[in-house]
């Protein structure tokens, strides 16, 4: 599926589109970072850009709420990202390791990106989750975020073999370390969006 | 892959929110720390004894091998010339010194004068006097870096005003060069990671390879430069075991810092 129009890759996509200035964008991989990891499941797509959003309408004031919420009108919604707003700009998020996709326009990322530090908490389900935003990776498409988060993900497992506590535990995060690929095509290994490999 | 540091941890006395803070920033990718220990020369007559924290926690950083270095510092909060004593013998406990000065007239002679590593730029409250050229120009060829903190911007809004108004008034003086980032966080939530810091760099009037420097290569800059005031003419350095040995060459007074 190619991320700018909601059009098959093997299909002859018109060059013009895929070349539109105005659809291209950064994608920020965060981490949602929690003292208490049970708060994670909590989280869902549209309370963080509801944090998002007001962070920078906080820091930036009109001017960054505009920015943030500009948007070619012709976006449509993807089969499989999850989000159901196509206007939103959370892209991804997985609640069981607390990594979010969010896409800003390239021309103002680096001005909302310097409003994502000030997030203290985020509203979900009523409650208030005090967490915030650890950056991990700037790309400028989501294949390019999923690469990184693939590796990313491959050093945390890799991290977390000395901490097994038994042989069991240990055979399944060595098992998980060897499934982790993103091979074209039918993407297995990082079953996108349903992440299965980590924790 | 540059070495992250981030050189202002508050000090508090509780030793499981310093553990956390400590592998809050290792997961977040700092290889090296500095647990702050403020004095404020009014409060106390006599210096506290600081508590090295024996620390051996062994938290790795994302990305490396070694575990996460702990520094200890020490900044003294100068409202007179008399609260500040060069070489005394409290302060060889402490791996970095920091001043930060309240009067012109202290700020000049912290750039100049006093030997310390870091001048702090107070974040609270809106600075009493202006930063000259002259001053920051020594300072900067004496190679003692200026510091600013994020944390007191994260927490309240006015503090962030009075933080964005100094910060950019030192990038004017300063333009860009031996600035450090840093948080004075006390807990864990209020660390932020170094592409983070980064970024607010450009919000207080860094460029971007200043601002990356910011967190990278200038502290590192500072912890050679703290290691060189314990060096004898900048040659020899003397062990805890006594004996003396010349330094290899990674720890000579590199000619910039001079």
């Amino acid at each position: 599926m190619c991320p700018s129009c909601a059009v098959c890759l093997n299909c002859a996509c018109p060059k013009l589109f895929l070349t539109a200035p105005f659809l291209v964008g950064r994608y920020l991989l965060c981490e949602v970072i929690v003292p208490d990891r049970r708060h994670l499941l909590l989280l869902d797509d549209r309370a963080v850009a509801a944090s998002v959003r007001e962070a920078v309408a906080r820091v930036h004031g009109d001017y960054g709420a505009a920015l943030c919420s500009s948007r070619f009108s012709g976006y449509r919604s993807i089969n499989w990202a999850p989000t159901v707003l196509s206007l939103s700009s959370v892209k991804y998020l997985n609640a069981h390791t607390g990594i979010v996709f969010l896409r800003f326009p390239k021309r103002c990322y680096k001005l909302l990106w310097s409003a994502l530090p000030f997030i203290t908490s985020i509203e979900a389900r009523g409650q208030s989750i005090a967490c915030f935003l650890n950056c991990l990776h700037v790309g400028g498409t989501i294949r390019t975020c999923q690469k990184f988060l693939i590796r990313y993900n491959t050093q945390q497992l890799h991290r977390m073999l000395p901490k097994c506590k038994n042989e069991e535990e240990k055979q399944q995060v060595k098992k998980s370390i060897l499934k982790c690929t993103l091979t074209k095509g039918n993407r297995k290994g990082l079953d996108f969006p349903s992440d299965d490999d980590e924790d | 892959m540059s070495v992250f540091m981030d050189l202002n941890l508050n000090y508090t006395t509780d030793k499981s929110r310093m553990r956390s803070l400590i592998e809050t920033a290792a997961h977040l990718g700092f290889s090296t720390v500095a647990i702050n220990h403020v004095f404020e020369p009014t409060a106390k007559k006599k210096q506290r004894t600081c508590c090295l924290c024996g620390n051996t926690c062994l938290c790795l950083p994302q990305g490396r091998s070694r575990p996460i270095r702990v520094l200890n510092r020490l900044t003294v909060v100068m409202s007179d010339s008399s609260h500040f004593r060069p070489n005394a013998a409290e302060y060889r406990g402490f791996d970095l010194l920091a001043v930060q000065p309240t009067t012109e007239k202290l700020f000049h002679a912290a750039c100049m004068l006093y030997e310390v590593d870091i001048i702090c730029v107070s974040v609270t409250e809106k600075l009493p006097f202006f930063f000259k050229r002259a001053p920051v120009n020594g300072a900067v060829g004496r190679g003692v870096v200026f510091e600013v903190s994020y944390s007191a911007a994260i927490r309240d809004s006015t503090r962030r005003r009075y933080t964005i108004a100094n910060a950019v008034s030192l990038m004017e003086s300063c333009r860009g060069k031996n600035v450090i980032l840093s948080s004075a966080a006390e807990k864990p939530l209020e660390i932020r990671g170094p592409y983070d810091i980064t970024n607010l760099g450009l919000l207080f009037g860094l460029s971007d390879a200043d601002a990356k420097d910011a967190v990278s290569t200038t502290c590192r800059s500072v912890v050679l430069h703290a290691e060189t005031r314990k060096l004898a003419s900048g040659i020899i350095y003397t062990m805890k075991s006594c004996t003396e040995s010349s330094t290899p060459a990674a720890k000579r007074a590199k000619p910039h810092l001079t």
